[in-house]
């Protein structure tokens, strides 16, 4: 009796493996290891995956784990991307979107190319529409909401010309392009330089200050500098200025446990 | 005494003209030259101009007795018949006896040559203003002017700011520091010259300048032949103004050239008194020329000494316009494709 129990207890057991190892062996890029989703879902990323990075060179992960040691969410995304060799290119260009059961965090780590498309504001957005998903418990659908956005964005290409590999210096050239003031600098400067030249067809002033002046007659009777008054002003240097944090444009980077660079955004779900 | 004078060549006793490259006076028909030492030999008597002579109606060519075309500025021109070069002696008597003057260096070829690149260079002028054939027009004039001197003493006075910035912590702190200033100086100006012609555009004139007041010589009417020459129709004292005006920008920008090491510096009052003016009736070597451009006269003038060239280019739309484009696209292209490599 033990032993038959025993034995459909390891049978099951080994389902169980098998299941996970089949699952496991038939995505590289999804891993779900709390079986949330189906196969026929699972599968259904990857091939969106595989789409994603033939058409915009980005390899996307996706982790739903409950386990992520005694790591940070951030740490642990990081970690996954980089020791596990994904990343396409020698920048290792990719995201990976951290389902962190245990801790109920939502994490997107981006890496190469994808820290300059995926701006902290950018991956705030992403972040509000994958998390109200995963509150109601849809997994399939955040993660396909996921894919959605890095597809979507991936085509804008980084933003106000902040680059993103080989077609995109064009992109960055394109959207300075678009910026009117680009059209007012050039204006006033053709402006100025018409005039100048215009003004110039006459011929110019060669004669100076000095030129009538009887070399050795200048003498200074009088001079004199009177100290009246000072004023002083303080200001507070604005110390978030120019730093990478999280502005409308910015993409803000940190440094993984591999010494590599990574962005990325996190939130409570 | 005549009124007209007509140098003559010793040898032939044709015309004698002026010789720029070489400033010797040259006989264009038996190529004789003579220096001044030679004519003022035979001459000297002629060249007695202290005292006025009655400015006359008319004056008539010595050489065939034509009536010379002049206006009542024209001291020296050419006989419109027989193109002997004409000096009228009476316009250069008495008071319009000129005290110096600085002879011709270019010739009128080099004239052309001048004004030809000068204007090839010019972007903005039409491409048929450019082309005009009528350059052979030029002529050389020796332009009237007052040379000043004068001696002033310059007083400004105003407020100058010095400016430190540095970082204390988390602040810049910006100390701006106030000081009363105040320079007077004297100064010696040498012969400030000013266009002493009505017909003259003042502006041209003074972009014209400067001379070098090395080749300055004593008047003499020798070297009007072959020129066009004009006698001042502006007094002394009304040209006095003028110059007046350019000394006290002159004693300002020297004054505040000595005001130094801040950051910025605001003149309040100036006050420039003139102690001694003094001034001398010269003729200065102009080419002038003047062409016509969809009906209106563009003068420019070449510095006879210097090869100096300024005048009323005609500024052609389409090519301001096109020039504003190209300058727009160039800029546009710079900072689009420029900034995008660093963005």
């Amino acid at each position: 009796m033990l032993r038959r129990l025993l034995s459909v207890a390891a049978a099951c057991l080994m389902m169980l493996a098998l299941v996970s190892t089949a699952q496991a062996g038939t995505s590289d890029n999804v891993k779900d290891l709390l079986n949330y989703l189906t196969t026929d879902e699972v599968n259904d990323l990857q091939g969106r995956i595989e789409g994603i990075g033939a058409s915009r060179g980005l390899d996307v992960v996706i982790v739903i784990t409950d386990d992520i040691g005694s790591k940070s969410p951030t740490a642990y995304a990081d970690d996954y991307f980089d020791y596990n060799g994904y990343g396409i290119g020698s920048d290792r260009s990719g995201l990976l979107l951290l389902v962190s059961m245990g801790t109920r965090d939502v994490v997107i780590s981006t890496s190469g190319k994808a820290i300059s498309i995926f701006t902290d504001s950018r991956l705030d957005d992403i972040l509000d529409e994958v998390s109200s998903y995963l509150s109601d418990g849809e997994y399939y659908k955040a993660c396909l909401e996921f894919l959605e956005q890095v597809d979507y964005y991936a085509t804008l290409g980084a933003p106000g010309g902040s680059g993103s590999g080989s077609g995109s210096y064009l992109s960055r050239a394109a959207s300075i392009a678009k910026s009117p003031v680009v059209y007012v600098i050039a204006a006033v400067i053709a402006l100025i330089a018409t005039l100048a030249v215009s003004s110039a067809s006459r011929g110019t002033a060669s004669i100076t200050n000095r030129t009538y002046e009887e070399s050795g007659s200048f003498e200074l009777i009088l001079s004199r500098d009177d100290y009246l008054r000072e004023t002083t002003s303080r200001v507070k240097i604005n110390s978030s200025s120019g730093a990478a944090s999280g502005g409308s444009k910015g993409s803000s980077v940190h440094r993984s446990s591999s010494g590599r660079t990574h962005g990325g955004r996190s939130r409570k779900f | 005494m005549s009124s007209v004078k007509q140098y003559k060549c010793l040898n032939c006793n044709a015309g004698l003209k002026f010789d720029p490259p070489s400033q010797l006076w040259k006989c264009e028909y038996c190529f004789g030259e003579f220096t001044k030492e030679q004519l003022d030999s035979i001459q000297k008597v002629d060249e007695q101009l202290d005292q006025e002579m009655p400015d006359l109606e008319s004056y008539h060519c010595n050489n065939c007795g034509a009536e010379l075309i002049t206006d009542g500025t024209t001291s020296a021109t050419f006989c419109l018949y027989c193109k002997s070069p004409t000096v009228i002696k009476a316009r250069f008597t008495g008071r319009f006896k000129p005290k110096y003057l600085i002879p011709f260096k270019l010739t009128k070829k080099q004239a052309e040559e001048l004004y030809k690149n000068w204007i090839r260079k010019k972007l903005l002028a039409p491409s048929a203003f450019k082309q005009k054939e009528e350059i052979e027009k030029i002529t050389g004039v020796y332009a009237p002017f007052w040379l000043f001197d004068c001696k002033v003493k310059a007083h400004i006075g105003g407020e100058a700011t010095r400016v430190r910035t540095w970082t204390q912590g988390n602040y810049r702190i910006t100390q701006t520091q106030y000081y009363r200033v105040a320079r007077a100086g004297r100064i010696e100006y040498d012969k400030i010259p000013v266009d002493a012609s009505k017909k003259l555009d003042d502006g041209l004139m003074q972009l014209v300048e400067p001379y070098n007041y090395q080749d300055l010589t004593d008047f003499s009417m020798q070297y009007m032949s072959g020129f066009m020459a004009e006698k001042y129709d502006v007094e002394s004292k009304d040209a006095q103004a003028v110059m007046q005006s350019r000394v006290e920008g002159y004693a300002e920008q020297r004054l505040r050239g000595t005001i130094q090491g801040y950051t910025s510096t605001t003149i309040s009052h100036k006050q420039v008194d003139f102690e001694e003016i003094t001034d001398s009736y010269a003729m200065l070597p102009i080419y002038l020329l003047v062409n016509k451009h969809k009906d209106k006269n563009h003068t420019f003038i070449i510095n006879g000494q210097t090869g100096k060239v300024v005048g009323e280019t005609p500024l052609s739309r389409g090519k301001q316009l096109a020039f504003a484009g190209c300058v727009f696209a160039a800029v546009w292209f710079l900072i689009v494709f420029g900034g995008a490599l660093f963005a």
